[in-house]
Protein backbone atom coordinates (compact mmCIF):
# COMPACT_ATOMS: atom_id res chain seq x y z
CA UNK A 1 0.00 0.00 0.00
CA UNK A 2 1.20 3.50 -0.79
CA UNK A 3 1.43 6.61 1.39
CA UNK A 4 -2.03 8.13 0.84
CA UNK A 5 -3.77 4.77 1.07
CA UNK A 6 -2.08 4.03 4.38
CA UNK A 7 -3.05 7.41 5.80
CA UNK A 8 -6.69 7.04 4.74
CA UNK A 9 -6.83 3.54 6.23
CA UNK A 10 -5.30 4.73 9.50
CA UNK A 11 -7.91 7.47 9.88
CA UNK A 12 -10.73 5.08 9.00
CA UNK A 13 -9.63 2.79 11.82
CA UNK A 14 -9.44 5.57 14.44
CA UNK A 15 -12.37 5.90 16.79
CA UNK A 16 -11.48 9.57 17.33
CA UNK A 17 -9.67 11.67 14.74
CA UNK A 18 -6.12 12.46 15.73
CA UNK A 19 -4.61 15.83 14.75
CA UNK A 20 -3.03 15.94 11.28
CA UNK A 21 0.40 17.48 10.74
CA UNK A 22 1.19 19.18 7.43
CA UNK A 23 4.58 20.51 6.42
CA UNK A 24 4.58 23.53 4.08
CA UNK A 25 8.03 22.99 2.60
CA UNK A 26 8.14 25.80 0.08
CA UNK A 27 5.96 28.53 -1.35
CA UNK A 28 8.15 28.84 -4.45
CA UNK A 29 9.74 25.50 -5.16
CA UNK A 30 12.81 26.01 -7.33
CA UNK A 31 14.18 29.07 -5.53
CA UNK A 32 15.79 27.08 -2.73
CA UNK A 33 14.45 25.32 0.37
CA UNK A 34 16.51 26.05 3.51
CA UNK A 35 17.75 22.63 4.63
CA UNK A 36 17.88 23.17 8.40
CA UNK A 37 14.21 24.15 8.72
CA UNK A 38 13.10 21.43 6.28
CA UNK A 39 14.98 18.77 8.28
CA UNK A 40 13.53 20.17 11.51
CA UNK A 41 10.12 19.77 9.89
CA UNK A 42 10.80 16.14 8.98
CA UNK A 43 11.85 15.50 12.60
CA UNK A 44 8.31 16.53 13.64
CA UNK A 45 7.01 13.49 11.74
CA UNK A 46 4.52 15.28 9.46
CA UNK A 47 1.73 13.36 7.69
CA UNK A 48 2.16 15.27 4.43
CA UNK A 49 4.68 17.46 2.65
CA UNK A 50 3.24 20.09 0.34
CA UNK A 51 4.85 22.64 -1.96
CA UNK A 52 3.45 25.34 -4.18
CA UNK A 53 5.54 25.75 -7.30
CA UNK A 54 3.83 28.48 -9.29
CA UNK A 55 1.73 31.58 -9.53
CA UNK A 56 0.14 34.01 -11.97
CA UNK A 57 2.06 36.86 -10.29
CA UNK A 58 5.17 36.23 -12.38
CA UNK A 59 3.50 37.58 -15.49
CA UNK A 60 2.35 36.13 -18.81
CA UNK A 61 5.72 35.11 -20.26
CA UNK A 62 6.09 31.73 -18.53
CA UNK A 63 2.53 30.62 -19.22
CA UNK A 64 2.85 31.77 -22.83
CA UNK A 65 6.26 30.27 -23.55
CA UNK A 66 5.89 27.06 -21.55
CA UNK A 67 9.17 27.75 -19.78
CA UNK A 68 9.89 27.57 -16.06
CA UNK A 69 10.79 30.71 -14.11
CA UNK A 70 13.30 28.81 -11.97
CA UNK A 71 16.63 27.39 -13.12
CA UNK A 72 16.66 23.67 -13.94
CA UNK A 73 19.47 22.96 -11.48
CA UNK A 74 17.90 24.70 -8.47
CA UNK A 75 14.51 23.24 -9.32
CA UNK A 76 15.98 19.75 -9.39
CA UNK A 77 17.79 20.38 -6.10
CA UNK A 78 14.54 21.40 -4.39
CA UNK A 79 12.57 18.53 -5.90
CA UNK A 80 15.25 16.07 -4.78
CA UNK A 81 15.11 17.46 -1.24
CA UNK A 82 11.34 17.13 -0.85
CA UNK A 83 11.11 13.82 -2.70
CA UNK A 84 13.85 12.21 -0.57
CA UNK A 85 12.26 13.64 2.59
CA UNK A 86 8.82 12.29 1.76
CA UNK A 87 10.12 8.87 0.74
CA UNK A 88 12.31 8.63 3.87
CA UNK A 89 9.22 9.18 6.06
CA UNK A 90 7.01 7.27 3.61
CA UNK A 91 4.42 10.10 3.55
CA UNK A 92 2.64 11.76 0.64
CA UNK A 93 4.29 14.60 -1.27
CA UNK A 94 1.95 17.01 -3.07
CA UNK A 95 3.21 19.68 -5.48
CA UNK A 96 0.87 22.15 -7.17
CA UNK A 97 1.25 24.52 -10.14
CA UNK A 98 4.19 22.53 -11.46
CA UNK A 99 6.92 24.36 -13.32
CA UNK A 100 5.87 27.95 -12.50
CA UNK A 101 2.75 28.32 -14.64
CA UNK A 102 1.29 24.81 -14.53
CA UNK A 103 0.60 24.22 -18.23
CA UNK A 104 1.44 20.97 -20.04
CA UNK A 105 5.12 21.78 -20.84
CA UNK A 106 5.68 22.91 -17.24
CA UNK A 107 4.13 19.73 -15.87
CA UNK A 108 6.11 17.55 -18.26
CA UNK A 109 9.40 19.26 -17.39
CA UNK A 110 8.66 18.77 -13.69
CA UNK A 111 7.74 15.10 -14.16
CA UNK A 112 10.93 14.57 -16.15
CA UNK A 113 12.95 15.93 -13.23
CA UNK A 114 11.03 13.72 -10.76
CA UNK A 115 11.71 10.59 -12.85
CA UNK A 116 15.36 11.59 -13.27
CA UNK A 117 15.80 11.99 -9.52
CA UNK A 118 14.04 8.67 -8.91
CA UNK A 119 16.52 6.92 -11.24
CA UNK A 120 19.53 8.61 -9.65
CA UNK A 121 18.37 7.87 -6.10
CA UNK A 122 16.97 4.41 -6.95
CA UNK A 123 13.54 5.36 -5.63
CA UNK A 124 10.37 3.54 -6.51
CA UNK A 125 6.91 4.95 -5.82
CA UNK A 126 3.41 5.51 -7.16
CA UNK A 127 3.15 8.86 -8.88
CA UNK A 128 -0.08 10.66 -9.79
CA UNK A 129 -0.05 13.59 -12.17
CA UNK A 130 -2.87 15.95 -13.06
CA UNK A 131 -2.67 18.32 -16.05
CA UNK A 132 -4.18 21.76 -15.45
CA UNK A 133 -4.79 22.57 -19.13
CA UNK A 134 -8.26 23.50 -20.37
CA UNK A 135 -9.15 22.03 -23.78
CA UNK A 136 -10.03 24.76 -26.27
CA UNK A 137 -13.25 23.07 -27.44
CA UNK A 138 -14.52 22.78 -23.86
CA UNK A 139 -13.81 26.45 -23.27
CA UNK A 140 -15.35 27.63 -26.54
CA UNK A 141 -18.55 25.70 -25.76
CA UNK A 142 -18.65 27.30 -22.32
CA UNK A 143 -18.14 30.75 -23.88
CA UNK A 144 -21.02 30.11 -26.28
CA UNK A 145 -23.21 28.98 -23.38
CA UNK A 146 -22.44 32.20 -21.49
CA UNK A 147 -20.64 30.43 -18.65
CA UNK A 148 -17.36 32.40 -18.84
CA UNK A 149 -17.00 35.79 -17.14
CA UNK A 150 -14.07 38.21 -17.16
CA UNK A 151 -12.42 38.91 -13.82
CA UNK A 152 -12.05 42.52 -12.67
CA UNK A 153 -12.63 44.24 -15.97
CA UNK A 154 -11.30 41.63 -18.41
CA UNK A 155 -13.24 41.84 -21.66
CA UNK A 156 -15.74 39.15 -22.63
CA UNK A 157 -13.93 36.10 -23.94
CA UNK A 158 -14.26 35.17 -27.61
CA UNK A 159 -13.52 31.99 -29.52
CA UNK A 160 -10.83 33.97 -31.35
CA UNK A 161 -9.01 34.83 -28.10
CA UNK A 162 -9.25 31.20 -27.02
CA UNK A 163 -7.63 30.23 -30.31
CA UNK A 164 -4.85 32.78 -29.92
CA UNK A 165 -3.80 31.73 -26.41
CA UNK A 166 -0.54 29.77 -26.41
CA UNK A 167 -1.57 27.90 -23.26
CA UNK A 168 -4.77 27.91 -21.22
CA UNK A 169 -4.90 26.55 -17.69
CA UNK A 170 -7.47 26.39 -14.94
CA UNK A 171 -6.81 26.53 -11.23
CA UNK A 172 -7.94 23.08 -10.13
CA UNK A 173 -9.55 22.81 -6.72
CA UNK A 174 -9.82 19.93 -4.27
CA UNK A 175 -11.74 17.44 -6.44
CA UNK A 176 -8.84 16.26 -8.66
CA UNK A 177 -6.47 16.13 -5.66
CA UNK A 178 -9.03 14.05 -3.81
CA UNK A 179 -9.21 11.63 -6.73
CA UNK A 180 -5.39 11.34 -6.72
CA UNK A 181 -5.21 10.85 -2.95
CA UNK A 182 -7.87 8.12 -3.14
CA UNK A 183 -5.85 6.38 -5.88
CA UNK A 184 -3.33 5.21 -3.25
CA UNK A 185 -0.21 7.09 -4.34
CA UNK A 186 3.00 8.47 -2.84
CA UNK A 187 3.58 11.58 -4.93
CA UNK A 188 1.09 13.94 -6.61
CA UNK A 189 2.26 16.49 -9.17
CA UNK A 190 -0.44 18.86 -10.38
CA UNK A 191 -0.47 21.42 -13.15
CA UNK A 192 -2.05 24.79 -12.39
CA UNK A 193 -3.82 24.44 -9.06
CA UNK A 194 -5.24 26.54 -6.26
CA UNK A 195 -2.34 26.93 -3.86
CA UNK A 196 -4.75 26.01 -1.06
CA UNK A 197 -5.89 22.70 -2.55
CA UNK A 198 -2.38 21.25 -2.13
CA UNK A 199 -2.88 21.33 1.64
CA UNK A 200 -6.65 21.46 2.21
CA UNK A 201 -7.74 18.36 0.27
CA UNK A 202 -6.32 15.73 2.63
CA UNK A 203 -7.73 17.21 5.87
CA UNK A 204 -11.12 17.80 4.23
CA UNK A 205 -11.13 14.22 2.96
CA UNK A 206 -10.35 13.01 6.49
CA UNK A 207 -13.29 14.98 7.89
CA UNK A 208 -11.66 18.11 9.30
CA UNK A 209 -13.79 21.27 8.87
CA UNK A 210 -13.40 22.84 5.41
CA UNK A 211 -13.16 26.42 6.67
CA UNK A 212 -10.25 25.58 8.94
CA UNK A 213 -8.52 23.43 6.33
CA UNK A 214 -8.71 26.14 3.66
CA UNK A 215 -7.64 28.91 6.04
CA UNK A 216 -4.68 26.80 7.18
CA UNK A 217 -3.79 25.94 3.58
CA UNK A 218 -3.83 29.58 2.52
CA UNK A 219 -1.28 30.39 5.22
CA UNK A 220 1.14 27.47 4.92
CA UNK A 221 1.34 27.50 1.13
CA UNK A 222 3.64 30.51 1.63
CA UNK A 223 5.86 28.57 4.10
CA UNK A 224 7.01 30.88 6.94
CA UNK A 225 5.93 34.13 5.29
CA UNK A 226 3.22 34.53 7.98
CA UNK A 227 5.91 34.85 10.68
CA UNK A 228 7.95 37.64 12.18
CA UNK A 229 10.34 37.97 10.47
CA UNK A 230 8.74 36.37 7.42
CA UNK A 231 10.80 33.91 5.42
CA UNK A 232 10.82 30.91 3.12
CA UNK A 233 11.65 28.29 5.76
CA UNK A 234 9.32 25.32 6.11
CA UNK A 235 6.31 25.66 8.40
CA UNK A 236 4.35 23.02 10.32
CA UNK A 237 0.58 23.19 10.75
CA UNK A 238 -1.26 20.84 13.10
CA UNK A 239 -5.00 20.76 12.49
CA UNK A 240 -7.72 19.30 14.74
CA UNK A 241 -11.51 19.59 14.75
CA UNK A 242 -11.61 23.11 16.19
CA UNK A 243 -8.49 24.87 14.97
CA UNK A 244 -4.90 24.64 13.79
CA UNK A 245 -1.53 25.54 15.24
CA UNK A 246 1.24 27.15 13.18
CA UNK A 247 4.93 26.83 13.96
CA UNK A 248 7.84 27.84 11.76
CA UNK A 249 10.58 25.25 11.53
CA UNK A 250 13.18 28.04 11.67
CA UNK A 251 13.75 29.00 15.32
CA UNK A 252 14.10 32.73 14.65
CA UNK A 253 10.70 32.98 12.92
CA UNK A 254 7.74 33.54 15.24
CA UNK A 255 4.15 32.91 14.22
CA UNK A 256 2.36 35.55 16.33
CA UNK A 257 -1.39 36.28 16.34
CA UNK A 258 -0.80 39.61 14.60
CA UNK A 259 1.64 38.26 12.02
CA UNK A 260 -0.62 35.31 11.16
CA UNK A 261 -3.75 37.48 10.96
CA UNK A 262 -1.89 39.96 8.76
CA UNK A 263 -1.00 37.19 6.32
CA UNK A 264 -4.68 37.10 5.28
CA UNK A 265 -3.99 40.41 3.54
CA UNK A 266 -1.18 39.12 1.37
CA UNK A 267 -1.99 38.97 -2.34
CA UNK A 268 -5.71 38.83 -1.53
CA UNK A 269 -8.14 41.49 -2.70
CA UNK A 270 -10.48 40.88 0.28
CA UNK A 271 -8.76 39.93 3.56
CA UNK A 272 -11.89 38.21 4.94
CA UNK A 273 -12.62 35.87 2.03
CA UNK A 274 -10.63 32.98 0.53
CA UNK A 275 -12.39 32.15 -2.72
CA UNK A 276 -12.13 28.52 -3.86
CA UNK A 277 -13.75 26.56 -6.70
CA UNK A 278 -15.97 24.71 -4.21
CA UNK A 279 -16.94 27.66 -2.03
CA UNK A 280 -15.36 30.26 0.19
CA UNK A 281 -13.72 30.36 3.59
CA UNK A 282 -14.99 33.38 5.56
CA UNK A 283 -12.57 34.79 8.10
CA UNK A 284 -14.74 37.41 9.86
CA UNK A 285 -14.91 35.27 13.02
CA UNK A 286 -11.36 33.94 12.91
CA UNK A 287 -9.43 34.15 16.18
CA UNK A 288 -5.70 34.01 16.72
CA UNK A 289 -4.26 32.98 20.10
CA UNK A 290 -0.59 32.74 21.03
CA UNK A 291 0.37 29.36 22.53
CA UNK A 292 3.84 30.71 23.27
CA UNK A 293 6.06 33.27 21.57
CA UNK A 294 6.58 31.09 18.47
CA UNK A 295 3.25 29.32 17.96
CA UNK A 296 -0.25 30.61 17.25
CA UNK A 297 -3.52 28.72 17.29
CA UNK A 298 -6.12 29.80 14.74
CA UNK A 299 -9.84 29.01 14.88
CA UNK A 300 -13.16 30.29 13.65
CA UNK A 301 -13.01 30.29 9.83
CA UNK A 302 -16.40 29.37 8.36
CA UNK A 303 -17.04 27.52 5.12
CA UNK A 304 -19.74 28.63 2.68
CA UNK A 305 -20.13 26.11 -0.13
CA UNK A 306 -20.73 27.48 -3.63
CA UNK A 307 -24.06 26.72 -5.31
CA UNK A 308 -22.09 25.90 -8.44
CA UNK A 309 -18.39 25.08 -8.75
CA UNK A 310 -16.20 27.54 -10.65
CA UNK A 311 -12.71 27.39 -12.14
CA UNK A 312 -10.44 30.38 -12.56
CA UNK A 313 -8.91 30.37 -16.06
CA UNK A 314 -5.60 31.82 -17.18
CA UNK A 315 -4.31 32.14 -20.71
CA UNK A 316 -1.45 33.99 -22.36
CA UNK A 317 -1.03 34.85 -26.03
CA UNK A 318 1.89 36.08 -28.09
CA UNK A 319 2.02 39.81 -28.76
CA UNK A 320 5.20 39.94 -30.84
CA UNK A 321 8.98 39.87 -30.52
CA UNK A 322 10.64 42.26 -28.13
CA UNK A 323 13.88 44.24 -28.35
CA UNK A 324 15.03 46.89 -25.90
CA UNK A 325 17.49 49.75 -25.92
CA UNK A 326 19.14 50.37 -22.55
CA UNK A 327 20.77 53.74 -21.97
CA UNK A 328 20.82 56.81 -19.76
CA UNK A 329 21.11 60.57 -19.80
CA UNK A 330 22.52 63.14 -17.40
CA UNK A 331 21.74 66.17 -19.55
CA UNK A 332 19.15 68.45 -17.88
CA UNK A 333 17.94 69.82 -21.22
CA UNK A 334 17.47 66.33 -22.67
CA UNK A 335 15.64 65.24 -19.52
CA UNK A 336 13.30 68.21 -19.46
CA UNK A 337 12.51 67.93 -23.18
CA UNK A 338 12.13 64.13 -23.24
CA UNK A 339 8.49 64.14 -24.41
CA UNK A 340 9.19 66.16 -27.56
CA UNK A 341 12.44 64.24 -28.13
CA UNK A 342 10.48 60.96 -28.13
CA UNK A 343 8.02 62.32 -30.71
CA UNK A 344 10.82 63.68 -32.88
CA UNK A 345 12.95 60.54 -32.87
CA UNK A 346 9.94 58.27 -33.43
CA UNK A 347 9.15 60.27 -36.59
CA UNK A 348 12.75 60.01 -37.82
CA UNK A 349 12.83 56.26 -37.21
CA UNK A 350 9.41 55.72 -38.81
CA UNK A 351 10.54 57.46 -41.96
CA UNK A 352 13.61 55.24 -42.19
CA UNK A 353 12.30 51.80 -41.21
CA UNK A 354 8.93 52.20 -42.90
CA UNK A 355 10.35 53.23 -46.26
CA UNK A 356 9.69 49.75 -47.63
CA UNK A 357 7.56 48.19 -44.87
CA UNK A 358 4.45 48.98 -42.87
CA UNK A 359 4.56 50.55 -39.43
CA UNK A 360 4.16 47.15 -37.86
CA UNK A 361 5.84 47.77 -34.49
CA UNK A 362 5.08 49.56 -31.25
CA UNK A 363 7.46 51.54 -29.06
CA UNK A 364 7.13 51.92 -25.29
CA UNK A 365 9.32 54.41 -23.47
CA UNK A 366 10.41 54.15 -19.86
CA UNK A 367 12.26 57.04 -18.23
CA UNK A 368 13.58 55.68 -14.96
CA UNK A 369 13.99 58.49 -12.46
CA UNK A 370 10.94 60.30 -13.80
CA UNK A 371 7.99 57.95 -14.28
CA UNK A 372 9.48 54.58 -15.18
CA UNK A 373 7.86 52.80 -12.23
CA UNK A 374 4.58 54.59 -11.55
CA UNK A 375 2.24 56.80 -13.58
CA UNK A 376 2.71 59.73 -11.26
CA UNK A 377 4.07 62.83 -12.96
CA UNK A 378 6.94 64.39 -11.03
CA UNK A 379 6.13 67.53 -9.05
CA UNK A 380 9.64 68.07 -7.79
CA UNK A 381 12.68 69.27 -9.74
CA UNK A 382 13.69 66.74 -12.38
CA UNK A 383 16.38 64.21 -11.50
CA UNK A 384 19.99 64.85 -12.52
CA UNK A 385 20.12 61.46 -14.27
CA UNK A 386 17.54 59.24 -15.92
CA UNK A 387 17.67 55.67 -17.12
CA UNK A 388 16.01 55.17 -20.48
CA UNK A 389 14.53 51.92 -21.69
CA UNK A 390 12.99 52.02 -25.14
CA UNK A 391 11.04 48.86 -25.82
CA UNK A 392 10.02 47.73 -29.29
CA UNK A 393 7.50 44.98 -30.01
CA UNK A 394 7.40 43.88 -33.64
CA UNK A 395 6.17 40.88 -35.64
CA UNK A 396 9.67 39.36 -35.88
CA UNK A 397 12.85 39.56 -33.81
CA UNK A 398 14.68 40.82 -36.89
CA UNK A 399 12.23 43.68 -37.29
CA UNK A 400 12.34 44.58 -33.59
CA UNK A 401 16.13 44.60 -33.77
CA UNK A 402 16.14 46.77 -36.90
CA UNK A 403 13.84 49.35 -35.31
CA UNK A 404 15.78 49.41 -32.04
CA UNK A 405 19.19 49.75 -33.72
CA UNK A 406 17.92 52.60 -35.85
CA UNK A 407 16.35 54.21 -32.82
CA UNK A 408 19.62 53.98 -30.91
CA UNK A 409 21.58 55.72 -33.60
CA UNK A 410 19.13 58.57 -34.16
CA UNK A 411 18.35 59.12 -30.47
CA UNK A 412 22.09 59.30 -29.82
CA UNK A 413 22.58 62.09 -32.34
CA UNK A 414 19.17 63.79 -32.40
CA UNK A 415 19.51 67.58 -32.80
CA UNK A 416 16.67 68.49 -30.48
CA UNK A 417 15.61 72.05 -29.68
CA UNK A 418 17.97 73.75 -27.22
CA UNK A 419 20.69 71.08 -27.34
CA UNK A 420 24.13 72.13 -26.08
CA UNK A 421 25.73 68.69 -25.98
CA UNK A 422 26.62 67.65 -29.54
CA UNK A 423 28.86 64.71 -28.65
CA UNK A 424 25.97 62.28 -28.12
CA UNK A 425 22.72 62.31 -26.20
CA UNK A 426 23.07 58.97 -24.44
CA UNK A 427 25.33 57.08 -22.07
CA UNK A 428 25.58 53.36 -22.82
CA UNK A 429 26.25 50.90 -20.02
CA UNK A 430 27.76 48.51 -22.55
CA UNK A 431 27.59 47.85 -26.25
CA UNK A 432 25.59 46.61 -27.98
CA UNK A 433 23.03 48.60 -25.98
CA UNK A 434 20.11 47.10 -27.90
CA UNK A 435 19.10 43.55 -27.09
CA UNK A 436 16.56 41.16 -28.55
CA UNK A 437 14.92 39.52 -25.57
CA UNK A 438 12.41 37.08 -27.00
CA UNK A 439 8.68 36.78 -27.38
CA UNK A 440 6.34 39.19 -25.61
CA UNK A 441 3.13 37.71 -24.22
CA UNK A 442 0.05 39.15 -22.53
CA UNK A 443 -2.70 37.61 -20.44
CA UNK A 444 -5.66 37.38 -22.78
CA UNK A 445 -7.62 35.03 -20.52
CA UNK A 446 -8.27 35.74 -16.86
CA UNK A 447 -11.83 34.59 -16.50
CA UNK A 448 -14.10 32.44 -14.37
CA UNK A 449 -15.76 29.32 -15.76
CA UNK A 450 -19.10 28.31 -14.23
CA UNK A 451 -18.94 24.53 -14.24
CA UNK A 452 -21.74 22.29 -15.42
CA UNK A 453 -20.55 18.77 -15.99
CA UNK A 454 -16.85 19.61 -16.15
CA UNK A 455 -15.99 17.06 -13.44
CA UNK A 456 -13.43 15.35 -15.66
CA UNK A 457 -11.63 18.57 -16.57
CA UNK A 458 -8.52 17.59 -14.63
CA UNK A 459 -7.91 13.87 -15.28
CA UNK A 460 -5.64 11.96 -12.91
CA UNK A 461 -3.01 9.57 -14.27
CA UNK A 462 -1.15 7.14 -12.01
CA UNK A 463 2.18 5.59 -12.93
CA UNK A 464 4.66 3.38 -11.16
CA UNK A 465 8.07 5.05 -11.01
CA UNK B 1 2.15 63.54 11.07
CA UNK B 2 3.09 61.38 8.10
CA UNK B 3 1.60 57.89 7.64
CA UNK B 4 5.14 56.51 7.38
CA UNK B 5 5.81 57.60 10.98
CA UNK B 6 2.81 55.61 12.23
CA UNK B 7 3.04 52.47 10.09
CA UNK B 8 5.24 49.41 10.50
CA UNK B 9 4.68 48.20 6.93
CA UNK B 10 3.52 50.05 3.82
CA UNK B 11 3.48 47.79 0.77
CA UNK B 12 1.81 47.14 -2.56
CA UNK B 13 1.28 43.92 -4.51
CA UNK B 14 -0.98 42.48 -7.18
CA UNK B 15 -3.91 40.29 -6.22
CA UNK B 16 -4.13 38.74 -9.64
CA UNK B 17 -3.14 40.58 -12.84
CA UNK B 18 -6.12 42.94 -12.75
CA UNK B 19 -6.00 44.15 -9.15
CA UNK B 20 -3.48 46.13 -7.11
CA UNK B 21 -3.59 46.09 -3.34
CA UNK B 22 -1.99 48.34 -0.76
CA UNK B 23 -1.42 47.16 2.81
CA UNK B 24 -0.63 49.41 5.75
CA UNK B 25 0.26 47.57 8.97
CA UNK B 26 0.68 49.26 12.36
CA UNK B 27 2.84 48.44 15.34
CA UNK B 28 0.16 49.24 17.93
CA UNK B 29 -3.57 49.76 18.29
CA UNK B 30 -3.26 53.51 18.91
CA UNK B 31 -1.56 54.13 15.59
CA UNK B 32 -4.02 51.84 13.80
CA UNK B 33 -7.06 53.56 15.34
CA UNK B 34 -5.69 57.02 14.69
CA UNK B 35 -5.42 56.32 10.96
CA UNK B 36 -8.73 54.44 10.74
CA UNK B 37 -10.53 57.34 12.43
CA UNK B 38 -8.92 59.91 10.14
CA UNK B 39 -9.75 60.44 6.48
CA UNK B 40 -6.15 59.80 5.45
CA UNK B 41 -6.90 56.44 3.81
CA UNK B 42 -10.55 56.90 2.93
CA UNK B 43 -11.77 55.67 -0.45
CA UNK B 44 -11.92 59.28 -1.62
CA UNK B 45 -8.38 60.06 -0.50
CA UNK B 46 -6.99 56.91 -2.15
CA UNK B 47 -8.92 57.56 -5.35
CA UNK B 48 -7.47 61.05 -5.57
CA UNK B 49 -3.94 59.87 -4.78
CA UNK B 50 -3.96 57.13 -7.43
CA UNK B 51 -6.13 58.80 -10.05
CA UNK B 52 -8.91 56.21 -10.00
CA UNK B 53 -12.67 56.57 -9.47
CA UNK B 54 -13.95 56.35 -5.90
CA UNK B 55 -16.33 53.49 -6.67
CA UNK B 56 -13.37 51.35 -7.80
CA UNK B 57 -11.58 51.63 -4.45
CA UNK B 58 -12.24 49.13 -1.66
CA UNK B 59 -10.88 49.76 1.84
CA UNK B 60 -10.84 47.02 4.50
CA UNK B 61 -10.11 47.51 8.19
CA UNK B 62 -8.55 44.56 9.98
CA UNK B 63 -8.23 45.30 13.71
CA UNK B 64 -6.70 41.93 14.66
CA UNK B 65 -3.90 42.36 12.15
CA UNK B 66 -3.83 46.12 12.95
CA UNK B 67 -3.97 46.67 9.22
CA UNK B 68 -5.73 48.63 6.53
CA UNK B 69 -6.04 47.02 3.13
CA UNK B 70 -6.89 48.84 -0.06
CA UNK B 71 -7.79 47.14 -3.33
CA UNK B 72 -8.34 48.77 -6.72
CA UNK B 73 -8.19 47.77 -10.37
CA UNK B 74 -4.89 47.99 -12.22
CA UNK B 75 -4.96 50.48 -15.07
CA UNK B 76 -2.92 48.07 -17.21
CA UNK B 77 -3.12 44.29 -16.85
CA UNK B 78 0.08 42.94 -15.28
CA UNK B 79 2.67 42.20 -17.96
CA UNK B 80 0.79 43.83 -20.85
CA UNK B 81 2.94 45.96 -23.17
CA UNK B 82 3.28 49.34 -21.49
CA UNK B 83 3.01 47.97 -17.94
CA UNK B 84 5.58 49.44 -15.57
CA UNK B 85 5.40 47.07 -12.62
CA UNK B 86 4.50 43.44 -13.35
CA UNK B 87 4.28 42.38 -9.68
CA UNK B 88 2.82 45.70 -8.55
CA UNK B 89 5.34 45.79 -5.72
CA UNK B 90 6.41 49.44 -6.18
CA UNK B 91 3.11 51.29 -6.19
CA UNK B 92 3.12 52.11 -2.48
CA UNK B 93 5.51 55.07 -2.62
CA UNK B 94 2.98 57.88 -2.61
CA UNK B 95 1.41 56.49 0.60
CA UNK B 96 4.58 57.42 2.47
CA UNK B 97 3.78 61.08 1.92
CA UNK B 98 0.20 60.85 3.19
CA UNK B 99 -0.46 63.08 6.21
CA UNK B 100 -2.65 61.90 9.05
Amino acid sequence: MSATGRLLREFQSLRERRPLRLLGASGQLGYGIPTAAFEAGLAQKPDLIGCDMGSIDIGPSYLGSGKMATARKSTKRDLRKVLLGARRLDIPLIIGSAGSAGARPHLEATLELIREIAREERLSFRLAWIPGDIPRDVLISAVQEGRVTGIEGMQALTAEEVGQAAHIVGQMGMAPFREAIEADVDVIIAGRACDTAIFSTLPVLLGFPEGLAVHMAKIIECASLCCLPGGRDSILATIDDTGFVLESMAPQRRATPVSVAAHALYEQSDPYVILEPEGQARLENATYVALDDRRTRVSGAQWAPAAQATVKLEGACRVGERAVLLCGSADPIFISRRDEIVKQVEAVVRELVCEDSEEDYRLHWHFYGVDGVTDRRPERPLPVEVGVVAECIAPTAERASEVTRTLKQYLLHLGYEGRLSTGGNLAFLFTPPEITIGTAYRFNIYHVLQCTGEEGLFPVTVEQV
Amino acid sequence: MFLKELARVIRSKNAGPRCITLDVLFENDDAYRRVVQSDALSREAVAQLYGVTVSDVRVFHHPIARAIKIAMPRKITAGDPGDRDVYGAQQHGRLLEVRV
